[in-house]
C-alpha cells in the first residue's frame, strides 16, 4: 500500500476544552506545545520548525517569524501560522527537503483574552460583508442554498450527516457536547433556524481549547515513544479569502488537484478508513467528499448517507468533530489528532474498558474504529481547501 | 434616530465606490485594458493584471446566486432586522456582491430572481446599496 514513510507525526496534545476556560490562548498553547513534546519524548530543544499559534509581540518589533523565535528561544528553520493539514504538509515538505527535522504545530482559542482570535465581523477589512449582517452560519448557508440550487442536496443529507457526527461526540468524555444526544434527523431539522437551510445542529459549536502535534523525520520517529503516523501526502489550494469576498463553489474546482495526491500516496479512496472532515457546518460534511474526489460533484448528499457511520466504509469525525467536540476557533489540528489517537487506540469512550484500550463496538457506548490504517485529515472547506494523508505505522 | 449598525469603512481604494453610491450609483472598477468589471475593489485587473482602471456606472441590475434568511445574527445590532435576506448577487456586468434583498417577504426571493439595486442613506457619508426584485 502506502510508500511515504519518511515524515511522521510523534506526538499529539489537546488541553480540556471547555466552554470558558479563563485561561489565555498563550497558556492554552505553551500547555499543549509541552504536553505533545511529552508524548513523543522529545524536548523544545530538539524542535527546529514552528507552525500555528502567533505569539503575542513583546517589546520588538511586533508580530513576526522572528518574534516566535525569539519567544521559544529556538533557531527556527520554518517559522508560519498555520494549523492542521496545511502546516502538515508545510512541515513534511521542509523535513523532506532537509529545511528543518522537526515541527511542532500548535494553535489555540481563548474568549477570556483577546489574543488567538479575532472577534469576528469587526475588522475594518470586512467593508464589504459586515455592514450586510453577514456572519459564520451565514456565509456557509449561502454556500449550502446554492449547493442545493445545483445538485438537488436535501436538508435531510444535511441534518443526517451532522446528527451522525455528533452522535459520535455524544460518546466522547472529552467533547463539550458529551451526553448531549444522541441526535435524530427530525431534532436536527427542528433544531431553532439560525441561517436558512442551516439550523443550530448543523452549526458548531464555540469553545476554549488548545492543541498541538510534534511532526518528525522519519529517522528520527523510530526513536520517538509512541509509533509513527506516516504524513503520505496531500493538497492545498487558495482561491478567495473566505468573509472577504462573497462565498461561492469555486473551491470544488480544485477537485483533480486533490485527487492527485492520493497517487503521491499510493492509496485509493477506498482503501480509506477514517475521513476527519473539518465539519464547521453541514456544507463542510457534504461538500469535501466532492471536493476530495471520494464522489462527483453533487454526489456528496447521498453518498454521506451511505458512507459516514462508524461501521460504514468512510466514518467521520469519531470524536464528534467541531460540531460537538470542539471548535475553539483553531480546531484544525484536532483533525489529525484524532487519528493518531484512534491509530493508537487510544480512544476515551464510554467502553468500561476504553482506558486499556479494549473497545466493545457497541455503538450506544463506543466511538472506536475497527482496525484503521488509512485516514484523511480535512481542512476547511472555503476559500482555502486542503487535506493530508495520514497512515498507520 | 441615528444609523446604529456596522458602518463600511473605505479605504483610499474604495472611497470612489461609495462616493458613486452616496450619489445613488453603484460602481465598479473596469479594466482600461481589458474591459473587464471587478468587485470587490483590487489594484489589480484580476484578467489581465494591468493597474489602470477607470470607475464605471452599472446597470444596478443582476439576479441572485445564492441567499440565506438570517434568524440569528452573530452581534445584537442587527436583531431588529431579523428574519433578514443576506443574497449573493449576480451583478449583469459579471462580479458578484454580498447584500441584502430588500422590498420583499425573505420567503419569495429564490435562486436566480431578478433584482435591482436600492439605495439606503445609512449616514451623511455612507450609502448602503441592497437589492430589491426587479420589475
Ligand atoms: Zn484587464
Amino acid at each position: 500500500m502506502a510508500k511515504r514513510r519518511d515524515v511522521a507525526i510523534v506526538g499529539v496534545y489537546a488541553t480540556k476544552q471547555e466552554r470558558f476556560s479563563q485561561r489565555s490562548a498563550l497558556s492554552l498553547t505553551m500547555e499543549a506545545i509541552h504536553g505533545a513534546l511529552d508524548d513523543a519524548g522529545l524536548t523544545m530543544k530538539d524542535v527546529d520548525g514552528y507552525l500555528g499559534f502567533t505569539f503575542p509581540a513583546g517589546s520588538g518589533m511586533g508580530v513576526t517569524d522572528g518574534n516566535v523565535a525569539y519567544q521559544l528561544n529556538n533557531p527556527f528553520g520554518l517559522v508560519d501560522r498555520y494549523s492542521g493539514a496545511m502546516a502538515l504538509l508545510q512541515a513534511a515538505a521542509a523535513i523532506r527537503e532537509g529545511l528543518v527535522e522537526t515541527v511542532i504545530i500548535a494553535a489555540a482559542g481563548s474568549r477570556a483574552t483577546a489574543d488567538g482570535r479575532t472577534v469576528a465581523w469587526t475588522r475594518p477589512e470586512y467593508e464589504f460583508t459586515e455592514w450586510t449582517g453577514s456572519m459564520t452560519p451565514a456565509q456557509f448557508a449561502l454556500q449550502m442554498r446554492r449547493h442545493m440550487h445545483e445538485h438537488g442536496t436535501t436538508v435531510e443529507q444535511m441534518a443526517y450527516g451532522c446528527a451522525t457526527v455528533r452522535n459520535n461526540g455524544h460518546k466522547n468524555p472529552d467533547a463539550i457536547m458529551f451526553q448531549r444526544g444522541p441526535y435524530t434527523v427530525e431534532d436536527v431539522l427542528s433544531a431553532r433556524m439560525v441561517a436558512d437551510p442551516l439550523t443550530l445542529l448543523m452549526c458548531s459549536i464555540v469553545n476554549d481549547g488548545g492543541n498541538c502535534m510534534v511532526v518528525t523525520s522519519g529517522e528520527r520517529a523510530r526513536a520517538c515513544k509512541r509509533p509513527p503516523v506516516w504524513v503520505l501526502s496531500g493538497a492545498m489550494e487558495s482561491r478567495y479569502t473566505a468573509y472577504f469576498e462573497a462565498p461561492s463553489l469555486e473551491m470544488l474546482k480544485g477537485r483533480e488537484k486533490m485527487m492527485k495526491a492520493f497517487g503521491r500516496a499510493g492509496v485509493r479512496h477506498e482503501d480509506v478508513d477514517i475521513v476527519m472532515i473539518y465539519d464547521h457546518f453541514a456544507s463542510g460534511l457534504i461538500m469535501s467528499f466532492e471536493g476530495l474526489g471520494f464522489c462527483e460533484i453533487g454526489e456528496g448528499g447521498p453518498f454521506i448517507v451511505e458512507n459516514i457511520g462508524l461501521d460504514d466504509k468512510h466514518p467521520v469525525c469519531p470524536d464528534g468533530g467541531n460540531l460537538s467536540f470542539s471548535h475553539p476557533g483553531n480546531p484544525y489540528n484536532f483533525k489529525a489528532i484524532e487519528i493518531v489517537r484512534q491509530f493508537r487506540g487510544d480512544v476515551n469512550d464510554l467502553c468500561p474498558q476504553s482506558a486499556e484500550g479494549v473497545h466493545t463496538y457497541d455503538r450506544s457506548i463506543c466511538r472506536k474504529v475497527r482496525d484503521p490504517k488509512l485516514a484523511a485529515c480535512c481542512g476547511p472547506m472555503t476559500g482555502r481547501h486542503s487535506f493530508a494523508i495520514l497512515a498507520k505505522d | 434616530m441615528a444609523y446604529d449598525k456596522p458602518l463600511p469603512r473605505p479605504t483610499p481604494l474604495s472611497q470612489p465606490f461609495w462616493d458613486g453610491a452616496r450619489e445613488h450609483k453603484l460602481l465598479l472598477q473596469r479594466c482600461q485594458s481589458c474591459g473587464a468589471y471587478r468587485f470587490t475593489p483590487q489594484a489589480l485587473c484580476r484578467e489581465c493584471y494591468a493597474e489602470e482602471y477607470e470607475w464605471a456606472e452599472t446597470s444596478g441590475r443582476g439576479k441572485v446566486y445564492s441567499y440565506t434568511i438570517v434568524y440569528r445574527p452573530q452581534t445584537l445590532t442587527f436583531m431588529d432586522d431579523v428574519p433578514y435576506v443576506l443574497a449573493v448577487i449576480e451583478l449583469a456586468e459579471g462580479p458578484h456582491m454580498l447584500s441584502n434583498v430588500v422590498g420583499c417577504a425573505p420567503s419569495d426571493v429564490h435562486i436566480d430572481m431578478p433584482v435591482v439595486v436600492q439605495f439606503e442613506d445609512a449616514t451623511d457619508e455612507i450609502t448602503l446599496y441592497k437589492f430589491r426584485p426587479a420589475e
